[in-house]
């Protein structure tokens, strides 16, 4: 039985492809809803034009598919409400303070 | 060599961080400098390759994305042309004052990129030879301003790459044509970006930029580094590549006449035609077949509004 607190581990190990930040700690998942083997999960990007949506939705697909028990995964791309910097985790911003872009 | 400047090495290496231009020697001043225009210009120069280049991308995304890096590429450029403005030189003339043959960015950003293929690979390989290069900078470098400075552009260029590398892994999977424009792509281009690292040592003049600390890793250590990750990944996806790791010798060999001939127009290497470095150097400052559009695409035509400062 998949539940969803393992679908949202899995998706702290998917990356930003330029910091080391998962996109839980950008505050980018929206929503997980598990049902049965399919799992569905809602993602935004930090901006429309986000040059990175291929890679992101990619590697959220694989890491999510890993999930034992995960035969379906369905990925919806949301942009309500917007994503602002005010959803970064305290995690997100010690990471992105160590790499020298935010106080 | 004249006393301030070995004092000023030695001060290096014990660590010191140059921060300033009272810092600086003329010989240190003078090799910053020539790094840092080709920095810029490689960079400024990658723009206009990949401009013409995001009309060939397959998705809306991936236009997206390649649009993307040219902006990063347009950011990239004017870093480190705003660092040498801080020590007095002047940026407009910079860009907009040279002829197209006074740029110096690499003779692989003369090329024309025809297709997508020829995109992701130039991502791929040139710009893992720019991370290979500007990684170096950024790890050893004794210029203060440029170690900061590099922290946002190491990270995008990583982008850039994965961006390159996961689309050559899909075109090797598509198979057909798009895996055959991929070797092709891949046919040049390696030996395109191996050039790139310029002379090996054991032909290398005393290097001022290794002297000052302005770089860490030799021309043929960095040459291999760039191996290390693109023989890798080329022959995990079943591209061929001229050079393979030997066991005996512990580093990897290119496999065909290196430097050798290169014919522009019909984008082929010539084995049969082997050149000395100063043949290679001839072929460069001679520009190769896109370098004066893309130094137009870049000047621009300003009609009216050039000529002008705003």
């Amino acid at each position: 039985m998949v539940t969803a607190a393992q679908v949202w581990e899995a998706l702290k190990g998917v990356s930003d492809p330029e910091y080391p930040l998962s996109i839980v700690d950008l505050g980018m998942v929206y929503d997980v809803r598990v049902d049965g083997d399919t799992v569905q999960v809602d993602v935004t990007f930090t901006s429309i034009g986000c040059p990175a949506i291929d890679m992101i939705t990619a590697d959220v697909h694989s890491a999510v598919a890993a999930v034992p028990g995960v035969s379906r995964v369905q990925l919806e791309v949301v942009w309500s409400p917007p994503w602002t910097k005010d959803r970064i985790t305290e995690r997100g911003w010690k990471v992105l303070g160590m790499y020298g872009v935010a106080n | 060599m004249d006393h301030r400047e070995q004092q000023l090495i030695d001060k290096i290496n014990d660590g010191f961080m140059v921060e300033s231009e009272e810092d600086m020697t003329p010989g240190y001043k003078k090799a910053l400098l020539t790094q840092l225009t080709v920095q810029g210009d490689t960079e400024l120069m990658s723009a206009p390759a990949y401009y013409l280049a995001t009309r060939d991308a397959p998705t809306i995304n991936s236009r997206i994305a390649v649009t993307a890096i040219v902006h990063d590429e347009l950011g990239h450029a004017n870093i480190a042309y705003r660092i040498m403005e801080d020590l007095g030189v002047d940026k407009q003339q910079l860009v907009y004052g040279r002829q197209p043959h006074e740029f110096k960015h690499p003779y692989g950003f003369d090329q024309p990129l025809e297709n997508w293929a020829e995109m992701v690979v130039a991502n791929g390989f040139f710009d893992r030879a720019g991370i290979t290069l500007l990684g170096d900078v950024h790890q050893h470098t004794s210029y203060g301003p440029l170690k900061r400075a590099l922290v946002k552009v190491d990270r995008e260029e990583v982008l850039h790459l994965r961006h390159g590398e996961s689309w050559m892994k899909r075109l090797a999977k598509a198979g057909g044509e798009a895996r055959e424009a991929l070797q092709r792509a891949v046919d040049w281009m390696f030996l395109m970006t191996l050039e790139w690292f310029g002379l090996p040592d054991d032909l290398k003049r005393h290097s001022g930029q290794l002297a000052y600390r302005l770089k860490g890793k030799t021309n043929d250590q960095l040459r291999q580094t760039w191996m290390a990750a693109t023989v890798p990944l080329c022959e995990g996806i079943g591209i061929d590549v001229p050079a393979h790791w030997d066991d005996a010798r512990q580093e990897y060999v290119i496999d065909c006449p290196f430097p050798c001939q290169y014919d522009p127009a019909a984008k082929r290497w010539l084995h049969d035609e082997p050149l000395t470095w100063d043949q290679v150097f001839e072929r460069w400052k001679a520009r190769g077949p896109m370098n004066e559009r893309y130094v137009e695409m870049v000047q621009g035509n300003g009609g009216i509004f050039g000529g002008r400062r705003w």
